[in-house]
This record gives structure tokens, sequence and C-alpha cells, in this order.
């Protein structure tokens, strides 16, 4: 059962707000970890917070590179061709 | 007692199942192929070393596709990608007898991307704000406690829209550059803070605090195109 986040300190809050923040996908296997999943377990808002966090990280993921232009490589060789021929031109 | 059930929470614990089951599954097979990749790889990077053309062509386009996806994630516009993604391999063409192999050839590649897009590292005034960003919320705050439901009544799939994909380019645009590299790197990229440390030239709480920053200020950016009630 969640309790109303009126029964927790905001202290026991803060201290889990830096953790949670830097350890979305933590598989809680050290006492700290297990320590904070209890909290989270009990807290509405770091739960909220937890799944806001995430929430961002999928939306970044959802969005597509677009295709690498097909003339990109091509350039790139003709341009290295052209340094290389540069560096052994004589007076170069 | 309340139950939230969240897509992105499904969604997250099927990936790392299934990355779990594929990595436990596939472990004996990649250690084969991990192992004659990387000899052939150190083959590549000898050969072209000695100017064998063909070898750094193929070294090139062993990589081009993982140089475009970083290059246009972290400078999120088609052509400063295509600069990017050119003047990275030119630096390789110029520096590759400068590589060791003390670290892997793609810390060494992901680290002449960022060091292009990193060239006008100063402290903004959006740096101040990302620092503040340390301090625990109120929990007992209201519009804190607002801003969070309006994220937990949000179908994820239906604000994936025209309009929220130019709020995430103009929120991570906000961003200083190093901060941004950290969260490509760490979150889309998927690299170890250790990783991430070595390609940025960071330590490894600098990366995580950047990490921790960069994500509450974009969540905070985004939280206005959550649904309100």
């Amino acid at each position: 059962m969640k309790h109303s986040i009126k029964h927790l300190h905001s202290g026991s809050c803060a201290d889990i707000y830096r953790h949670l923040c830097e350890n979305l996908d933590s598989q809680f296997e050290t006492e700290e970890c297990k320590r904070i999943r209890e909290h989270i377990e009990q807290c509405d808002t770091c739960s909220a917070l937890l799944d806001s966090l995430k929430k961002t990280v999928y939306l970044y993921k959802q969005e597509t590179v677009p295709a690498m232009p097909k003339t990109l490589e091509k350039k790139l060789f003709a341009v290295i061709k052209l340094k290389k021929k540069q560096k052994h031109s004589p007076g170069k | 007692m309340r139950i939230i059930f969240l897509p992105t929470e499904i969604f997250l614990s099927f990936s790392i199942q299934k990355i779990l089951y594929d990595e436990s599954s596939l472990k004996q097979t990649a250690s084969h192929t991990t192992q004659a990749s990387s000899d052939s790889e150190q083959s590549l990077i000898s050969r072209a070393k000695n100017g064998d053309e063909r070898a750094f062509t193929q070294l090139v386009r062993n990589y081009e596709q993982t140089v475009w996806g970083f290059a246009y994630k972290l400078c999120r516009n088609q052509e400063k990608a295509e600069e990017s993604f050119q003047d990275t391999f030119i630096n390789v063409y110029r520096k590759l007898n400068q590589f060791d192999g003390r670290s892997k050839f793609s810390t060494w590649l992901y680290s002449i991307v960022a060091n292009n897009c990193l060239m006008n590292r100063r402290k903004r005034k959006i740096e101040e704000l990302l620092e503040s960003l340390d301090e625990a919320p109120d929990v007992h705050d209201e519009t804190i406690q607002k801003q969070l439901a309006s994220w937990d009544d949000s179908p994820i799939e239906t604000v994936i829209n025209g309009e929220m994909r130019t709020a995430l380019d103009e929120a991570i645009q906000q961003l200083p550059d190093d901060y941004k590299a950290v969260f490509v790197l760490r979150d889309l990229e998927e690299k170890t803070a250790e990783e991430t440390a070595k390609i940025l030239q960071l330590t490894v709480p600098a990366v995580k605090s950047r990490l921790r920053r960069s994500r509450i200020f974009l969540r905070h950016k985004l939280h206005n195109y959550m649904k309100h009630e």
C-alpha cells in the first residue's frame, strides 16, 4: 500500500532525489538501492518523478535519425583523395 | 492500493528482459565474434596506418553509421551533421597514427565527433540554472505535484506528435554542448558512465552530475506538453 506523501518526511525524498535522477534503471542490488526501492514503493511523488524521468528519456529515444545521405561517403573519399594529392604535390 | 501501470516502465522492463535473455543465449557466440572482430579491426587499423587505402575505406564503412548517428544526435541539423561527419573522418585519416590502441577505436571516434561539437564550451547562464537543479524540489509544493501528475496522466504514445518533436528539439538545444553530449552518450547511445567520461575527457562524477541535471532540465521543459487535468 502506498502512503500519502504527507506521511513521509520531505528529507528522505530529498535524499532519494539525487539517486533517482542518476540511476533510472538501477537493479537495486545494493543495500542503498533496496532502501531506495522501498521508498519509491511507498512514495507517490518519488514514484511519479522516476516515471516522468523515464518518459523523458523514452521520448528522446523515439526520435529518428534521418538516413545517412548516399553521397556523403563519396564526398568524403573525394576530399581525402584531394588532401592526399595536395600532400604529395611538390611545393605543398 | 494504488497501482500505476506505465507504458514506459513496461517497455523498459521488456527491453531489459530481452537484453538479459539475448546476452545469456548469445554469450558464447558473442565472445568468439568479439574476439574475431577485434582481431580484424586491429589488423584493419594497422594496415590503414601503413597507407593501405582499402583498409582505411573498410574502417570508414564499419563506423560511418555510428558516426553519422552520433553526429546527427549532437548537431540536430542535417548540414552540421554532414560537416561533423566529414571533419571526423578527415581527422581520423590525419591522426590515425596517433591512435595507440589503449582505448577502443569507437571511443576514440566518439571523442573526435564530440570535440568537433564542443568547440565553444563556455559557462552560460543556463549552466547556473542546471547547477541549481541539484536541490531536491519540495515534495509538498502543489505546483510540483501538479507537474508530476500531468506526466502520470499522459499516455506516452499519444504525446509524440509534431508539436512534441519541436519541443524535444528546442529543449535539448538549450542544454550546453557538454551536457547534451553526456545525455546523448549515456541515454541515447547507451554508453557507460566510464566510457562517456573517457570520450568527453570528464571525470565519472562530472558525467553523473551532468546527466542528472540534463534529465531534470529536459523533463521540466517538456512537462507543459503533458496532459493537464
